[in-house]
């Protein structure tokens, strides 16, 4: 086999010369030493580094002689068999020698230095991402900017630079909202700075006040001081940190209405927020008139309703309920001779079933009528609610009969002095129980001892006395006056209305109270069978703010409050 | 710190310790480290009475909120710290054992502070961020476990340099086989060689899917020439050289799509660190200046 050994030189000019030299070995040498069949002087090169030695066919073999390999297209070997049909290239230090197969069916090695100043770190550079995805330097500065700039220079700059003009929105400043306000104050969502008034300076009480001018405090501030308890270590210890921030105190608004929580209904303070003061405030505040309190169901005062003591001159007085309190409403009224399933009352209602809406018996909502809102009842009035039985007619003038005025006694008296004795109407028949007839029922003008027709009114059977007390005052005849409170917890809301699925006997006793001064209040254990405290497994579980408010209102407090846009 | 008495006693532990990885370093020290300051975070929260519900301005709120912005500076320092390579307790190692778990762990802190309060604000846009640069390093710490062993087989034994010049080197062939060709055949043959090897579109470095492939399209050509009768001796060897070539860029493709899948979460996990301190500046100041 002849090996074509094929130098290709570049001269100055820069063309490329090549020199054949044909070589008829079965082997050939490759190195530095100078008798190599193919000298390659090149530091880089061994003395003797290989051998090429022919191989049956078109194949050859090329050997390391030395301890260097070489390379065989781009890989480092030490041996390899090469089909000279498809060729291969070696190299050697800084020559590349191409095997092929020449038209003569020579061996054809062709070698050809290079110049070995490819940067290693430019492949490198290729084989990492860095040659397809933006520099992370730029990226990372891009984006800091970016979100350095819209999401606070903007916003502060904004903000600083603004008109004094109240309405002068802040650009930017919604992507600190860290979530929406509360209903009340959904108003106000583009409008931070209304209640963010300084900048690093938390939200103040006079920015709430601006608006909420009808406000009242809870108690004089000196008296709230002294009635807080005194927080745990590790409480102090964050509020010396919050005061240290520049947060206002306990007592601020704030700390019990936080916003941003959520876009519904402002949360109600809970139960906890109460307690921490009134769950132990006797301890603190000797001189206070009020019970501890700190759980509906564990530890909060009997009721002590407002109740009429003298109706003369309708004094009341706040009595506990464990006290039997008794009420002078200054009015004589049997509750149970009136609710009776038989006997004379319900007899008489179920005949005036046809004008009346009275069943086989009286019912509470007879007599007792909410109010619109149907948080409480309304006084029962005598025209409306009693009369029906009740009548005031006195006198018969043919087929019509005259009628007493319920409430104006000058003009009563005026009306029975006038009345003739022998038309008064007196039925022979005590009441109730027996009927003139025709049904119609009339009152019983008589007295026991006799006397004038007026007498007969106001004596204990008479018609103003069966229900009223005589008294007498400037000289004349006259009725205590009555009081009927439609509200007797001062400082405690309820409501009729979430309560319109009970009787009204669970709660009030009516039916076997045989005298108006019963006071039919439910006492707190019958409230405890449905309310118990907060965090309670109670039917209703329920916090200090359903009934009470911490701002002092005559009005029902947040919870019962419907929803405000 | 390396320089303690007691270093040499503990050279043969150590011997055997830092054969271990970073995710297994000292017994898995750090995931159990993380986990208790997990386990702290979450009965924190739930003892903590906080009304009207749990939100980052609650005082527990601003413990973890605190604990959060420290633990992601210190992360964010390994950036600086993994420049020098030490040994010892505060090694390298143990160091970057510490930023995978505690970077963990920071998920736990992060979600509690937020009380899972999300909208589209800064202040979520800090949360999404910092989630984002967990999440790439969570898939960093993965391909650095299961990775370097598949891409090391991948390379046998090459050079990154011995890959292209191997190509290169059959592209020098075919300059030389080709010759006898005509035209229309060499046209397929000089797209071929003059093909990068390098894709140019992240999408072909990380799927390795290369569909105008220059090589593969000329072997095709070759290939349906090679049935024809009327096919010299070149038509064999350019075909030759072109599945050799195919065979390598292979090689390097998968190499480049191994190194891909290798980086391309720093392309995220860095720039989103820069992003999210940038995103927590912007939240802490903004918190503050709204008092």
């Amino acid at each position: 086999m002849t090996f074509r050994i094929r130098q290709i030189e570049i001269t100055a000019d820069g063309r490329r010369i090549a020199r054949d030299t044909d070589i008829a070995q079965a082997e050939l040498s490759v190195g530095r030493a100078a008798e190599s069949d193919i000298y390659l002087p090149d530091l880089a090169v061994e003395l003797r580094q290989a051998r090429i030695a022919e191989l049956s066919g078109k194949r050859i073999t090329v050997e390391a002689t030395g301890t260097l390999g070489f390379t065989i297209d781009g890989a480092v070997t030490l041996a390899a068999t090469i089909n000279c049909g498809s060729g291969a290239e070696l190299r050697f230090g800084n020559s590349r020698i191409s095997v092929s197969l020449a038209a003569d069916e020579a061996v054809l090695l062709t070698i050809e230095r290079f110049d070995n100043a490819s940067g290693e770190s430019d492949e490198k550079r290729s084989f990492s991402l860095a040659g397809v995805m933006p520099s992370r330097r730029w990226t990372s500065w891009i984006a800091a900017l970016l979100i350095l700039g819209l999401f606070l220079v903007l916003p502060i700059t904004s903000h600083l630079t603004r008109e004094p003009d109240p309405k002068a929105q802040v650009i930017g400043d919604g992507s600190w909202s860290p979530g929406k306000l509360s209903l009340a104050h959904h108003a106000l969502e583009s409008r931070c700075e209304a209640c963010h008034v300084r900048p690093f300076e938390s939200v103040r009480d006079a920015a709430c006040l601006s608006c909420h001018k009808d406000l009242h405090d809870h108690a004089p501030p000196q008296r709230l001081a002294g009635a807080r308890a005194d927080p745990p270590l590790g409480e102090r210890f964050l509020r010396a940190v919050a005061r240290q921030f520049g947060k206002p105190g306990p007592g601020a608004c704030v700390e019990c209405h936080r916003e941003h929580a959520s876009a519904g209904r402002m949360e109600l303070p809970r139960q906890q927020f109460c307690a921490g003061c009134h769950g132990s405030l006797r301890d603190r505040l000797a001189d206070t008139k009020l019970g501890n309190a700190g759980d509906f169901g564990m530890l909060h005062p009997q009721f002590t309703p407002q109740v009429v003591t003298d109706p003369g001159n309708r004094a009341m007085r706040r009595i506990s309920l464990d006290d039997h309190p008794r009420e002078n409403g200054g009015l004589f009224f049997p509750h149970k001779l009136h609710l009776e399933s038989l006997g004379g009352v319900a007899k008489m209602g179920s005949t005036l079933r046809g004008e009346r809406s009275y069943g086989n018996q009286l019912a509470c909502k007879d007599c007792h009528h909410p109010t619109e809102d149907g948080v409480r009842f309304l006084p029962v009035r005598m025209e409306r609610d009693c009369e029906a039985c009740h009548s005031l007619v006195y006198d018969r003038v043919g087929p019509t009969f005259r009628t007493l005025k319920h409430g104006n006694i000058p003009q009563m008296i005026a009306d029975l002095s006038l009345a003739q004795p022998s038309r008064v109407v007196v039925p022979i028949r005590p009441r109730p129980g027996r009927y003139a007839a025709g049904g119609a029922y009339y009152s019983d003008f008589t007295a026991p001892g006799g006397g004038s027709v007026l007498n007969r009114a106001f004596s204990r059977q008479g018609v103003c006395g069966e229900c009223h007390t005589p008294v007498f005052a400037g000289g004349q005849t006259s009725v205590m006056p009555v009081t009927q409170p439609m509200r007797y917890m001062m400082n405690g809301w309820f409501s009729h209305k979430p309560h319109a699925q009970q009787k009204c006997s669970s709660c009030h006793h009516a039916e076997a109270s045989t005298s108006a001064s019963d006071l039919l209040l439910p006492k707190i254990a019958e409230c405890r069978t449905c309310h118990l405290g907060e965090s309670s497994r109670a039917p209703v579980p329920s916090g200090c703010a359903m009934c009470h408010s911490f701002h002092p209102a005559a009005s029902a407090p947040r919870s019962a409050k419907p929803d405000r846009n | 710190m390396a320089s303690t008495p007691h270093a040499g006693m503990r050279a043969d532990h150590k011997a055997v310790a830092d054969h271990d990885g970073f995710l297994r370093h000292a017994r898995f020290r750090w995931i159990k480290v993380a986990l208790v300051v997990c386990l702290i975070a979450l009965i924190g929260y739930f003892a903590a009475d906080v009304k009207p519900r749990p939100y980052g301005g609650s005082w527990y709120g601003y413990t973890l909120g605190t604990a959060g912005v420290l633990l992601i500076f210190w992360l964010a320092l390994l950036g600086i710290r993994k420049r020098a390579m030490t040994a010892g307790r505060w090694s390298l190692k143990a160091w970057t054992s510490a930023h995978v778990y505690l970077g963990l762990a920071l998920v736990v802190i992060a979600t509690l502070h937020t009380g899972f309060q999300f909208g589209w604000n800064v202040h979520t846009l800090a949360y999404a961020l910092m989630m984002l640069v967990i999440a790439s390093g969570i898939y960093g710490a993965a391909v650095y476990a299961v990775l370097p062993s598949t891409l090391s087989s991948n390379r046998e034994q090459l050079t990154l340099s011995q890959m292209v010049e191997g190509i290169r080197a059959i592209d020098r062939q075919l300059h030389e086989a080709a010759q006898p060709l005509t035209h229309s055949y060499t046209e397929v043959v000089l797209a071929a060689s003059e093909e990068s090897p390098f894709a140019t579109s992240l999408w072909s470095r990380l799927s390795g899917k290369y569909p105008h492939c220059a090589t593969a399209r000329a072997l095709t050509a070759f290939q349906n020439v090679a049935s024809s009768p009327d096919t010299g001796p070149a038509f064999a060897t350019v075909e030759t050289l072109l599945i050799r070539r195919k065979a390598q860029l292979d090689r390097l493709r998968r190499q480049t799509r191994l190194k891909a899948l290798l980086e391309i979460w720093l392309y995220l996990h860095i720039p989103g660190t820069i992003a999210l301190i940038a995103a927590l500046t912007a939240h802490i100041v903004s918190v503050f200046y709204y008092w």
